[in-house]
């Protein structure tokens, strides 16, 4: 069933000097996608920006501009969303992805299809993610079974380690490894994928987490989120969350879609200062207005 | 150079078979019809008469400081043949129809890729060669620049070939912003003036058309409702190799240059921070890569950007030519589909064909590049990192097959090519005129409806000893050529400045100069005085050197104060308070001249006033560059010199005085009297005041015997230039009160401090005011020297000092002063030169627990 969710993601940065002028793009503002639908989101920054604006990136995606031009030596940035999920979502949705094998998805090739398959500055194919891949896809399995296979396995094989990878650490370092946080789960979700020449791009959002009575609390409490999705031709985005080994349901709230993180990352920025950054904190809360 | 170099005659010219030649007929062996005056030119002028106008070519470049940076390497003269290639005007007609057919489609081109990707869709374009290329820039999708009808793609070049049947071809398209116009309007201007006979009989197409349009193209391309729109050049430096081009651009279109760092995004537009205010840019006439331009939505580490720029864009609030992104043109991949490209979207394919072209995402064609490897020209469809192409005959058999493996890996980023057998134009080599192949870049510039082609463009040709097969290009060493476009019936002659129409309001002269030009202004000339008194001081003491050697023990007390003064004016220390130096101060003199890694010496000065010229370029006078360049050289010149024989150290002080004193003379003769020479003069005028006031503390304020004194004086009168005046005046004998009324107080001499900071209140005076103050900082502390300086009477300093060791109140006077003027520089810095702060990308928000 459906249920409504407030979404609280409030940053704080605070700077050893004074900071003048900052620009910032904010992906925060979730979009509306299937399933999903937003009834309000507002940012609201302190101090108060000189400038901020609003646009769609060439994903769809809502981007807030925000100049702050006074001198300040802490920035917050916080932006509360209303979003409404319709419970179109999750395990039941697999049967509308269809029976194609993954050889035919991959071979259909339109342009969104040859956009999500091509590299991207974080995730470029390799053959050591095609082999990963493998037992996943057999030839003629169909792409709904390979792929929450994969997804699986992923959750199976590697362990969740935050603060043993950094937004930098390259992907083949995590296969090797074999940790990482949900950002390197989806990468490398999506880097096997393309490895085998499927179209696949990277999701992020949130999660969720109050665990309903006599269900295991999941991993990723109050803290923005991401996951992987693939293209079936024909019939649309599958998103599957291997950090906690789910189909993506109505517990999960889509923010942005990319190629990778570096298309979609919450905030990122400029700033002109001769100091540094001395604290970043990040508070995220989900709340569910409806039950699920 | 001794022995005489055997020439043949021009008229033994020999091209090989089997090309296509610009001056002769491969049947009749004789010169094509339009080429026919100039070859008798040729002939009657000679070999060496070509080869003497060839040197003069290269000197008149010098003297405009015409150079070509190549990265990692020092940089270089532009070379230019003197021979220009001729081209008749029925052949070029067909040539700008084509370059002009070919502008146009790829503007539609362009306009599609960042709006309805209509060509993607419909399969005329494979998505990869777009999505894949890193010219490709999302953040721009659905930008427009300027209104409903101003074209995308602003400037265009078109790299020319011709194959061995004389017909032309596209080598390669330039979109991100084509450069060279500029070194083709020097080619012209130079070419013009070692062959003049010649270029007046001709009947040559002019290039001002070609720049009018520009100028008419800049202000057309502004965002609507505009009406006289602010136009600047983005360059990302002075050490870009192109930088002089962005130079001659903004000089010569008279728009201010401005880097990144000049320029800063508001809620209502992009600004130029100009002394004092912000003031608002319109359109930007890009010569930084797009990638780079904007730190926040592009490259977050580029420095030569400005954050927001692209947002501004979006808004409409500026226009950025050629927009941000127009580099996906670039794509080798393209070639291929631009004749049914050309079908869609004009109805017709386009007349002048690319070099053959295969992509190798298509089966059919990769198995065919991978087959002739050896053959083909591989580019990759996207440069990254690596170079723009391989020629498959130079490699190796294991670098062939690791080429095919990376093309097999990636076929849809490769495409192969065919060779051209290149024509080929005469060029003057050492014995007479060669045969060398050659590619000419033609330029187009966006009007309302179409694209203005220049009647000429820049030719260049294979370097000396050329295969037949290498590249050609700047990089690799290529000279250029003038292209002479022949008419019809002469033309009338235009200034591409001179407009019709109503008079434009000269703008604020204060609102033309960004902080930053200010600042290297300001620099300018306080190096350039530092240089000038160093190498005064140096002189003097090369003098004393010489008459003292082995002299009487006056002389060499006079002598180790000099040195003792050469240290401590330069603040070279230890110097000659190390007694090692004294005892043989020679190591340590020459070092002070040549050692510019060492601050404090002559060429170190020289070099940072160098740099300085060279970042305000825009700003200084043609002239300047003569002046310039010499100095360049010669600093060049004391690098290589290791041995310090003292009558060369003389020569060449001699004439970097010369070149310093000529710069000086400039600044005086040739500028106007506008904020940016306040600033230049006023860097003059501080220096010289500290410079003379720190000369007076190291010599005058401690004594010795009356016979050593007399010495040092005379000495110090000379180094600070007064000598004659003061000989002239108190000619009987020298006395120190007469010297420092001279040198400290007379407000007529131009060499003393009074003059300085007369001078330099007058500067500053012109400079902006700060809000709510009736003087500045920087002013008062000045006015407060001068008002001290004019209170003082030497007399009394140094008559209570008759027959001690040191005179303390004249001393603590004259540090007074210097340490009230370096306070005072201290606060014009701060005052006016605001600069960005460092630049840092914001601190990220993670996923998972990162909090």
């Amino acid at each position: 069933m459906g249920a409504t969710y407030r979404i609280t993601h409030r940053t704080e940065y605070r700077y050893s000097a004074r900071v003048a002028p900052s620009y910032s793009l904010l992906h925060l503002l979730p979009r509306d996608a299937p399933g999903q639908r937003c009834l309000e989101a507002a940012i609201t920054v302190d101090p108060a920006p000189e400038d901020q604006g609003e646009h769609r990136d060439f994903f769809g995606n809502r981007v807030a501009y925000v100049a702050v031009t006074a001198p300040h030596r802490a920035l917050t940035v916080t932006a509360t969303s209303v979003v409404e999920v319709d419970g179109g979502r999750g395990p039941a949705s697999l049967s509308l992805f269809g029976q194609q094998t993954w050889e035919e998805a991959r071979d259909h090739r339109d342009v969104e299809a040859v956009h999500y398959a091509l590299d991207s500055p974080r995730v470029e194919a390799d053959a050591a993610f095609a082999d990963y891949a493998a037992p996943s896809f057999t030839p003629g399995r169909q792409l709904v079974e390979a792929v929450t296979d994969l997804s699986s396995r992923i959750h199976a094989d590697f362990t969740f380690a935050p603060g043993e990878t950094k937004v930098d650490t390259p992907l083949t370092e995590v296969l090797e490894t074999r940790q990482g946080v949900c950002q390197d789960f989806a990468h490398l979700g999506i880097a096997c994928l393309r490895s085998l020449g499927l179209p696949a791009r990277y999701v992020s959002g949130y999660l969720e987490t109050d665990p309903p009575p006599g269900r295991p609390k999941l991993t990723g409490a109050d803290v923005s989120h991401a996951w992987f999705s693939v293209l079936f031709p024909g019939a649309g985005w599958l998103d599957l969350d291997p950090t906690n080994d789910q189909v993506v349901g109505d517990r999960h709230i889509v923010t942005a879609y990319g190629r990778d993180y570096s298309d979609v990352a919450p905030l990122s920025g400029v700033m002109y200062t001769r100091g540094r950054t001395t604290r970043l904190k990040v508070e995220v809360d989900v709340v569910a207005l409806t039950p699920a | 150079m001794d022995s005489p170099v055997i020439t043949t005659p021009p008229s033994a010219y020999a091209p090989p078979g089997g090309r296509y030649d610009e001056m002769l007929d491969a049947a009749t062996r004789a010169p094509r019809e339009h080429w026919g005056d100039l070859a008798d030119a040729f002939e009657g002028l000679g070999t060496d008469e070509l080869l003497r106008r060839r040197d003069e070519a290269a000197r008149l470049l010098d003297q405009d400081g015409v150079v070509y940076n190549a990265y990692g390497a020092p940089s270089h003269s532009w070379s230019l043949d003197p021979l220009p290639t001729v081209i008749a005007s029925r052949e070029w007609q067909a040539i700008e129809s084509a370059v002009i057919e070919r502008a146009e489609l790829l503007n539609l081109i362009l306009d599609d890729l960042y709006g309805e990707r209509d060509l993607l869709r419909r399969g005329l374009i494979p998505p990869e060669i777009v999505f894949g290329h890193a010219g490709f820039l999302r953040a721009c999708d659905g930008v427009r620049t300027g209104g409903p009808d101003t074209q995308q793609l602003f400037s265009y070049a078109a790299d020319l070939g011709r194959d061995a049947d004389g017909g032309w071809c596209v080598l390669a398209d330039r979109t991100q912003a084509p450069s060279g116009f500029g070194y083709a309007l020097e080619n012209r201007t130079v070419t013009s003036r070692v062959l003049p006979s010649l270029y007046r009989g001709a009947n040559v197409h002019r290039l001002a058309p070609f720049f009018r349009a520009l100028r008419a193209g800049l202000q057309a391309a502004a965002p609507p409702g505009v009406e006289d729109p602010r136009i600047v050049v983005l360059t990302p430096g002075p050490w870009n190799e192109t930088a002089f081009e962005h130079a001659v651009l903004s000089s010569t279109l008279g728009y201010p240059l401005v880097e990144g760092s000049d320029l800063v995004v508001r809620p209502d537009g992009v600004f130029m921070g100009s002394l004092g205010a912000l003031e608002p840019v319109h359109v930007i006439l890009r010569r930084v890569d797009g990638w780079y331009c904007d730190p926040l939505e592009l490259k977050p580490d580029s420095q030569l950007g400005v954050a927001g720029l692209v947002e501004a864009t979006r808004r409409g609030a500026v226009s950025v030519v050629n927009p941000l992104g127009s580099s996906v043109l670039e794509n080798p991949a393209l070639l291929s589909f631009l004749p049914r490209l050309g079908e869609h979207l004009l109805g017709r394919t386009p007349r002048m064909a690319s070099v053959p072209t295969w992509w190798c995402g298509e089966d059919q064609a990769r198995a065919e590049v991978l087959h002739r490897l050896d053959e083909l020209v591989l580019r990759p469809v996207s440069r990254g990192a690596g170079p723009a192409s391989v020629l498959g005959w130079e490699l190796s058999a294991a670098e062939r097959d690791e080429l095919r493996a990376k093309i097999t890996r990636h076929p849809a980023m490769w495409v192969g090519q065919e060779p051209l057998a290149l024509a080929t134009t005469p060029t003057l080599g050492t014995h007479g005129l060669e045969a060398r192949r050659s590619v000419l870049r033609t330029y187009a510039v966006a009007r309302r409806d179409s694209y203005t082609v220049m009647s000429g463009g820049l030719t260049r040709v294979a370097p000396p000893g050329d295969d037949g097969r290498g590249r050609i290009s700047n990089q690799a060493g290529a000279i250029s050529k003038d292209t002479w476009v022949l008419t019809s019936e002469p033309e009338r002659q235009t200034g591409f400045w001179l407009e019709t129409g109503p008079a434009v309001e000269g703008l604020d002269p204060m609102a033309s100069l960004p902080a930053r030009a200010a600042e290297n202004l300001w620099w300018l000339g306080r190096y350039a005085e530092r240089a000038e008194s160093t190498v005064r001081l140096l002189r003097t003491v090369h003098d004393r050197r010489n008459e003292f050697q082995g002299g009487d023990p006056a002389s060499e007390a006079a002598l180790r104060v000099l040195l003792g003064a050469l240290t401590d004016v330069t603040a070279t220390t230890p110097g000659f308070s190390d007694p090692a130096r004294l005892a043989d101060p020679g190591p340590e003199l020459h070092a002070l001249l040549v050692d510019e890694h060492r601050p404090g010496t002559v060429a170190h000065a020289v070099r940072a006033l160098l740099q300085c010229a060279y970042a305000v370029r825009d700003q200084l006078s043609g002239d300047t560059w003569l002046v310039v360049g010499a100095l360049d050289r010669q600093i060049l010149e004391l690098r290589r010199r290791t041995g310090a024989g003292a009558p060369e150290t003389q020569a060449t002080l001699q004439r970097l005085m010369q070149g310093l004193l000529a710069l000086g003379g400039l600044g005086e003769e040739s500028m106007v009297r506008d904020l940016g020479w306040r600033f230049l003069d006023a860097g003059r005028r501080l220096e010289r005041a500290i410079q003379l006031l720190a000369l007076l503390r190291a010599t005058i304020t401690t004594t010795r015997d009356v016979a050593a004194d007399s010495l040092v004086l005379e000495s110090t009168l000379t180094a600070a230039e007064s000598i004659i005046t003061y000989r002239r005046r108190y000619r009987s004998r020298a006395q120190l009160e007469t010297a420092l009324e001279l040198l400290l107080l007379d407000e007529h001499n131009p060499r003393s401090l009074a003059y300085q900071l007369g001078r330099l209140m007058e500067d500053l005076a012109a400079l902006p005011p700060t809000a709510g103050q009736r003087l500045r900082a920087d002013q008062r502390l000045v006015l407060e020297t001068s008002t001290a300086l004019a209170l003082t009477d030497p007399a009394t300093m140094v008559g209570d000092s008759e027959g001690a060791a040191s005179r303390p109140a004249l001393d603590a006077l004259l540090g007074d002063l210097h340490a009230q003027l370096l306070a005072a520089a201290d606060e014009l810095d701060r005052e006016h030169f605001t600069r960005r702060l460092p630049q840092h990308t914001l601190g990220w928000t993670g996923t998972d627990g990162e909090a």
